[in-house]
């Protein structure tokens, strides 16, 4: 039987301090959100309005991804606009 | 009800019983559906004296306060109302009639004719031959109501299910809920299982507990009995 | 065939959320197209548990209420490009999920995907019933331990009633899944043995799975345990209940008491 010594003295990556950084980034964004306006939601329907001001938008062809990071968070608006766009007369929505 | 105190066993006793009633359905408006009562009255003024009246308020809609309004109205023309249906439970506060459901239709004899309509049946009072078949267990949370005769489970009666029956209940399998056998007065019904875990035992109103049950008995075959006002609970075979 | 599936309980804090994420990425492993969709509203959790808390854009609701299209509410699994996960909303309260919503966005589901995996919240309000209104299968997530059993079995019952294929005289298929089962309790006759919850819930038995720290470790890093450990007991237990439920005979593996490590090496036994 062969006895892993340096097993049985390390420990395993303990997982509860990223646990604790994973809450406190999730609870610090619900916090905000409670009572106030969630900011990047609000980037996301301006975005939205302003592009579709000049451009007919199909809500198939708009994704909107985000990353709320602990002191940095993304959002990607991806947009697919056809190449005609600029001729076509825009709807506004 | 009869009540007797047992250190034994309990032996208050819950029954039954189906009452023939005349039921109002007034209609809107109420102030001209009560002119037509008067009418009545006027015609045969002690009419209604002393009997049972219920009131489907299905047709109209009233509020708690209006239904305190009718019901006092109709008191004031010597009309008690027995009860009322056709309504949410939760527009009748406690000085207002109960609510009444599972009425049927039938024929009154009368020797007059009527203006009200009316309702309910009597019960046959011999046990029918028709019996209710369930074949998968019966779960906590459900309710099995069959007053026309016998209930046979094949499987178990969960923790919290509760069988009601006219008849007999017979279960092939753990009887762990409550068992309500000869609901309507039949005082030969029995339960039977093939083990003895129930909650409540109970034949024509007089019932056991699970702490009454002989602990001998657990976990056995079994049937329960009335034998006069006492309930007999004893291993089958 | 799309095969929507329910993960209920009746009882709180059995193992739903886990034994979703667990199972639902076991069933991605092996190459089907499996989305994850959290019924809890108001209280979302299935999104922490597959690590995709960050991510969340769209959900549930969202798509009910003609918000958001389904395509922009799923979020991929970055480990397993075969998983999704639709969420709940963390700040609507129940009342905003109805019946044709949850139909529709069923309906959709069935056309992109292989399994539907609902993640139920407990008791037998709205949110839950909506879980299973629209299953094909249901598992049942048992804790050997009396309420839970009861819960449970209300819930079985419900199963038979108030789903859409039982209204139309169908049967849902439904599996127990036995979850923090402890051998050590067991051993020592503290636990109701599993004869015991397969008699009283008279229902197939899915899986067995033992309690363990690796579940705990899992959620804490924000993935299901079939993808952290694959290799712990737990993640072995969940991956044959996947097998089982893809048709698969696998004997049951009964947990048993993980020797210490000293005991080991002295040559003890266990008690």
């Amino acid at each position: 039987m062969s006895i892993n010594i340096l097993r049985m003295f390390s420990r395993r990556t303990s997982s509860a301090p990223v646990a604790r950084e994973r809450l406190q980034i999730l609870l610090a964004h619900e916090r905000g959100q409670r009572g106030q306006a969630d900011l990047l939601g609000i980037l996301r329907e301006e975005i939205l309005a302003v592009v579709s001001r000049h451009v007919a938008l199909d809500p198939e062809k708009v994704i909107v991804r985000m990353d709320r990071g602990k002191s940095v968070s993304t959002l990607e608006v991806d947009i697919e606009v056809p190449n005609d766009f600029d001729k076509r007369i825009a709807v506004a929505s | 009800m009869d009540s007797k105190v047992d250190p034994q066993r309990q032996l208050v006793r819950l029954r039954g019983r189906s009452y023939v009633a005349f039921v109002f359905s007034p209609v809107m408006p109420i102030v001209n559906w009560l002119e037509g009562i008067d009418a009545t009255l006027a015609r045969s003024p002690g009419f209604f004296v002393g009997r049972p009246i219920v009131l489907d308020l299905s047709a109209v809609k009233l509020s708690g306060h209006g239904i305190a309004h009718l019901v006092s109205s109709l008191e004031n023309r010597n009309i008690r109302v027995l009860g009322i249906e056709g309504v949410d439970s939760s527009l009748l506060d406690a000085s207002l009639p109960p609510l009444l459901t599972g009425g049927r239709h039938c024929m009154i004899e009368q020797s007059e004719p009527k203006k009200a309509e009316v309702k309910k049946e009597t019960e046959p009072k011999a046990p029918p031959a028709t019996s209710l078949l369930l074949e998968s267990p019966v779960r906590s949370g459900q309710c099995i109501v069959f007053t026309e005769g016998d209930v046979t489970v094949l499987g178990s009666v969960s923790s919290g299910a509760e069988i009601v029956a006219g008849g007999s209940i017979h279960v092939y399998g753990t009887l762990r809920g409550r068992a309500m056998a000869g609901i309507n007065g039949n005082q030969a019904a029995r339960i039977y299982c093939q083990r003895i875990e129930a909650e409540l035992l109970a034949i024509d109103g007089y019932y056991q507990t699970a702490e009454d049950i002989d602990q001998t008995l657990r976990s056995r075959p079994a049937q329960a009995w009335l034998d006069g006002e006492t309930m007999k609970i004893t291993p089958l075979i | 065939m799309a095969k929507v599936l329910v993960v209920t309980s009746g009882k709180g804090g059995v193992g739903k959320t886990t034994s979703t994420a667990a199972l639902g990425a076991a069933l991605a492993q092996n190459g089907d197209k499996v989305v994850v969709v959290d019924f809890d509203v108001g209280l979302r959790n299935l999104d922490l548990i597959m690590g995709a808390e960050r991510r969340v854009v769209f959900d549930l609701i969202n798509v009910a209420q003609g918000v958001a299209k389904l395509s922009q509410a799923l979020i991929r699994d970055k480990r397993l490009e075969n998983l999704w996960l639709l969420p709940a909303s963390q700040t609507r309260d129940k009342d905003a999920l109805t019946d044709e919503g949850v139909r529709q966005i069923i309906d959709e589901l069935r056309s992109k995907f292989d399994w539907i995996l609902c993640d139920s919240p407990a008791g037998i309000e709205r949110g839950a019933t909506l879980a299973m209104r629209y299953a094909d299968e249901a598992i049942i997530v048992t804790n050997p331990e009396v309420s839970s059993v009861r819960d449970s079995d209300r819930i079985i019952g419900m199963l038979d009633s108030k789903t859409v294929k039982a209204e139309q005289g169908e049967e849902v298929k439904k599996h127990v899944l036995i979850t923090r089962y402890d051998p050590a309790r067991a051993a020592r006759g503290e636990m109701l043995s599993i004869d015991d919850i397969l008699e009283i819930l008279a229902t197939p038995l899915l899986g067995i799975i033992p309690e363990s720290q690796d579940i705990l470790r899992a959620s804490n890093v924000g993935a299901p345990v079939t993808l952290n450990d694959a290799a712990c007991a737990s993640a072995r237990a969940y991956n044959d209940a996947a097998r089982r439920l893809n048709g698969e005979t696998i004997a049951m593996t009964v947990p048993v008491e993980r020797k210490r490590f000293f005991e080991r090496l002295l040559g003890r036994r266990a008690a």
